[in-house]
């Protein structure tokens, strides 16, 4: 059949566009649309609907405790989000810089850079954080002026680390996705290395990396959930207390956690479908 | 052994460095019991995880619109929130719609445990992600290849088997072995319910003992460990099942 | 050239050691206050009025882990820091000095009733409110409250952002190098067991392989499951521990005695009950800074007098829970 002893499966030859560009796919893209958010919230509809059946007449309807409590359910999972806005901020500088460092010519800075990322990303986040809470102190003193720091200050320490490392990996993945006719071409122009990595490469390169930063920044949202274990008030921890508020009524549980899970639901739609109109934008232009 | 405990026991004395587990009887028992079900935990979510995936693609191509939907609410469900509110979801909420077992006095228990709503929690949650991995890795089969296939009288369910699944699986490995290092450093989520995990013993000891950095130091090398162990495996398995011509 | 002019630019170094160490002392009483305010915000917003304590919060361990570490890594700092606290708060009279302010600022919990919580109008409410009120009527002066938590009141009095500090606290030989605990000590709590009324327990001993719910970093988990052989399963918090408890997933749970007379005036859990005797009853201790023997000293003989008149007896009635042991022992030996 075949005429070409030493390629025996020629039919298979176009490379499949996930082995071209590995670390596109490090990080999975989120991808939505409005109905699957409208089925989540008929989920919960349905799910309080029956717990508010199924209550005895006595007690509060559970709509009712769902509208009583939202307000304090807003404030907390507004702390969610001051969490991962400060975290990604943070975490993106830091981030830019060890990916950079990464990308060096340097081979002992590049290396550590490597050590430093492959660390972070591999350690469990949540093990990270309990690692922040407990080895930070509550007062941390940098050159003679000392800062408090609470939980949440220490959770947002705690969750850029992670973040760091993942925009390390953006960075790098994004310099190199740029053809090395690029440096070459800017190199024979006569640019130095600082010059073609400013002006030439990272322009475009940015470009490319906002749709997998957004994807992280869906990711860390979520994650930021894991702050209630080691004691901040967030969202989740004000769930629980409202549960508990309400005498831990066991037809309740459902509906509250459904509730945050909404919460989340609704306020990673908009960047997902952001993250992949950007994506496709940039598709185009390549 | 002896020698090593012998060793960690002296450091405690000289320096205060603190690691119980390797020479205190009970930390130890406490500490490989952790270790283990956090073993247990990798086995049971990686094996889990893979099948949904697996199942999951199917579904996907299916011709029945309602079951790619079906697919595609769940892969969405679990993917855009938090995996610790899925796991309390499972375990306080769904739990509570579920019918109760009764014990010797009366008292009514939940039939399902800790560690089984984690693991599925779990499952559920790392399997929306191997669903969009293996359906990127099967759509980048050249469609030639699934029209031979059906050319040479496959049906659907045979075609997915012998071609595609084999050859998809190849494709989306990185992808793969990148998720499912995810979620090795995903379980210690399972503390929150107080499955008697790594984590979870990990807190135990240092409760008792006040030896938070020297848990931490052995909890960030054993997980790093477990990682490399996993990476190391997937692409040992990932030259094995290299067909020649397939990418390179 | 740098050199030259840095050496410039330098001013006799006599002065810049002042000016630094005066600027130095200010920003630091600039930058706490803030940052303190700024968490007080927050966890005002983050934590309101709930029936239930947060385990960072709440469990007054002997040593919990997160003070120690703190303390571990914050001794250097504070050794470094206490200079300039000291010139900043160290005074002839600290009694005195409170007069003059006209105000007390006391530090006590919101988050634990009956002994500190807040009321819907967000008045500090609760036993240990009221002990305040009272030493603030003794000395004449208004109150003022300050919310803590257990990670933070050791600090906020060391800073000086309260005077005294009835939040409470075990009175541990480690704390009391730190502050100064006022004796007497003014209350006791142990830990107990809250069980549903359908179980039976009559000892301590019917607990034996028995699924009983905990929180994680309770000094007491280790000694329910060595002593008396439970198999404690412990969550994060107390509500998913008290969750986890109505589901039937533990037979009973093991929580501050306090804690769980709180917990069991709330209609809510009237199918529960405390039936056994408190195990390991810790004293609480009142606190204030180290350098203030005249407070301290004024407190003591409040403290005791509040045993002689039994008014910690009446407010244990007046918030509807059983005299402990303790404050019924002291009430005794004063009277």
């Amino acid at each position: 059949m075949s005429t070409h002893p030493t390629k025996p499966m020629a039919v298979l030859l176009p490379l499949p566009d996930i082995l071209r560009n590995r670390d596109a796919h490090k990080l999975p893209i989120i991808r939505l649309t409005w109905w699957h958010g409208a089925l989540l919230c008929a989920l919960l509809l349905a799910s309080a609907t029956i717990a508010d059946a199924a209550s005895a007449p006595a007690k509060a309807g559970v709509f009712a405790i769902l509208l009583r409590w939202t307000p304090l359910l807003l404030s907390g999972f507004g702390l969610n989000i001051l969490i991962s806005v400060m975290s990604m901020g943070i975490g993106t500088a830091l981030g830019a810089f060890l990916g950079l460092a990464l990308i060096s010519p340097n081979r002992p800075l590049s290396a550590t850079a490597w050590a430093v990322t492959q660390f972070f990303r591999n350690a469990p986040w949540l093990v990270l954080l309990f690692f922040m809470i407990f080895i930070l102190p509550y007062h941390m003193a940098i050159g003679g002026f000392t800062f408090t720091l609470p939980d949440w200050v220490k959770a947002v320490i705690g969750l850029s680390l992670p973040v760091m490392a993942n925009v390390a990996e953006i960075v790098r993945g994004g310099v190199q996705s740029i053809p090395k006719g690029q440096w070459e071409a800017s190199e024979s122009l006569g640019f130095t290395r600082h010059q073609q990595l400013w002006q030439i490469i990272l322009p475009q390169a940015v470009k490319r990396m906002i749709p997998p930063w957004m994807n992280l920044y869906a990711i860390l949202t979520t994650s930021t959930t894991l702050a209630s274990i080691v004691g901040v008030s967030d969202v989740v921890t004000l769930a629980a207390q409202v549960l508990s508020a309400e005498g831990s009524r066991p037809d309740l549980l459902a509906p509250i956690y459904g509730y945050v899970l909404v919460m989340f639901y609704l306020y990673i739609y908009p960047i997902a479908w952001a993250t992949r109109r950007l994506e496709r934008k940039y598709q185009v232009r390549n | 052994m002896d020698l090593i405990a012998a060793w960690f026991s002296h450091l405690n004395d000289t320096t205060g460095i603190n690691f119980t587990v390797f020479y205190d009887p009970f930390d130890r028992a406490r500490f490989a019991h952790g270790f283990l079900v956090t073993l247990q935990l990798c086995g049971v979510t990686i094996i889990g995880s893979v099948l949904v995936g697996i199942f999951g693609a199917w579904g996907q191509g299916a011709r029945s619109i309602w079951r790619r939907r079906f697919v595609q609410a769940y892969i969405q469900m679990f993917r855009n929130t938090p995996p610790l509110v899925q796991v309390y979801f499972f375990y306080f909420g769904l739990s509570a719609l579920l019918p109760t077992v009764k014990d010797a006095i009366g008292n009514a228990h939940p039939l399902i445990g800790g560690f089984i709503w984690a693991s599925i929690s779990l499952i559920c949650f790392a399997g929306a992600f191997n669903v969009e991995i293996f359906r990127s890795g099967i759509e980048a089969i050249p469609h030639s290849t699934i029209e031979a296939a059906e050319a040479l009288g496959y049906t659907r369910l045979q075609t997915y088997r012998h071609i595609v699944l084999p050859l998809g699986l190849r494709i989306c490995m990185p992808a793969l072995t990148n998720n499912l290092v995810n979620l090795i450093k995903t379980t210690p989520l399972a503390y929150a319910i107080a499955v008697p995990e790594l984590l979870y013993v990990s807190n135990q000891i240092w409760s008792d003992n006040e030896n938070v950095p020297e848990m931490m130091i052995l909890l960030f090398f054993i997980y790093i460990a477990l990682v490399g162990l996993l990476v190391f495996a997937m692409h040992a398995w990932e030259k094995s099942l290299r067909v020649p011509g397939l990418g390179k | 050239m740098e050199t030259a002019a840095a050496d410039a630019n330098a001013p006799p170094a006599i002065f810049t050691r002042t000016r630094v160490r005066v600027g130095l002392i200010i920003s630091c009483q600039i930058i706490t206050e803030r940052a303190g305010c700024l968490t007080s915000v927050i966890e005002h917003i983050a934590e309101p009025v709930l029936m239930t304590p947060t385990p960072t919060t709440t469990t007054p361990t002997k040593g919990d882990p997160i003070m120690n570490i703190k303390k571990r890594a914050l001794l250097g700092i504070l050794a470094g820091f206490s200079a300039s606290i000291a010139a900043h708060v160290a005074h002839a009279d600290a009694v005195q000095d409170i007069k003059t302010k006209g105000t007390l600022v006391v530090g006590v919990k919101a988050d634990y009733p009956p002994f500190g919580a807040l009321s819907p109008s967000g008045e500090n409410v609760g036993i240990e409110p009221d002990l305040a009120r009272d030493l603030a009527q003794r000395l004449g002066v208004k109150v003022q409250f300050v919310p803590v938590v257990a990670a933070n009141r050791m600090q906020f009095l060391e800073q000086g952002k309260i005077d005294v500090m009835i939040a409470t606290m075990n009175d541990t030989p480690e704390r009391a190098k730190l502050v100064d605990i006022v004796h007497p000590d003014y209350y006791a709590s142990g830990y107990n067991l809250m069980v549903p009324k359908t179980v039976k327990v009559t000892s301590w001993n019917d607990i034996k392989g028995e699924p009983v719910c905990a929180i994680q970093g309770a000094f007491y988990n280790k000694e329910v499951a060595e002593k008396f052989g439970a198999e404690t399963v412990a969550f994060t918090g107390v509500a998913e521990a008290l969750t986890a408890l109505r589901q039937g997933r533990c037979n009973a749970f093991v929580y501050d005695d306090t804690a769980i007379e709180g917990k069991l005036q709330d209609p809510a859990w009237s199918d529960y009950d405390m039936p056994l005797q408190s195990q390991d009853a810790q004293p609480w201790g009142i606190a204030v800074r180290l350098d203030q023997p005249e407070l301290a000293a004024f407190i003591s003989k409040a403290i005791i007098d509040w045993d002689k008149t039994g008014l910690i007896l009446q407010l244990e009635t007046k918030y509807h829970i059983n005299h402990a042991a303790f404050a019924v022992q002291m009430h005794n030996k004063y009277k």
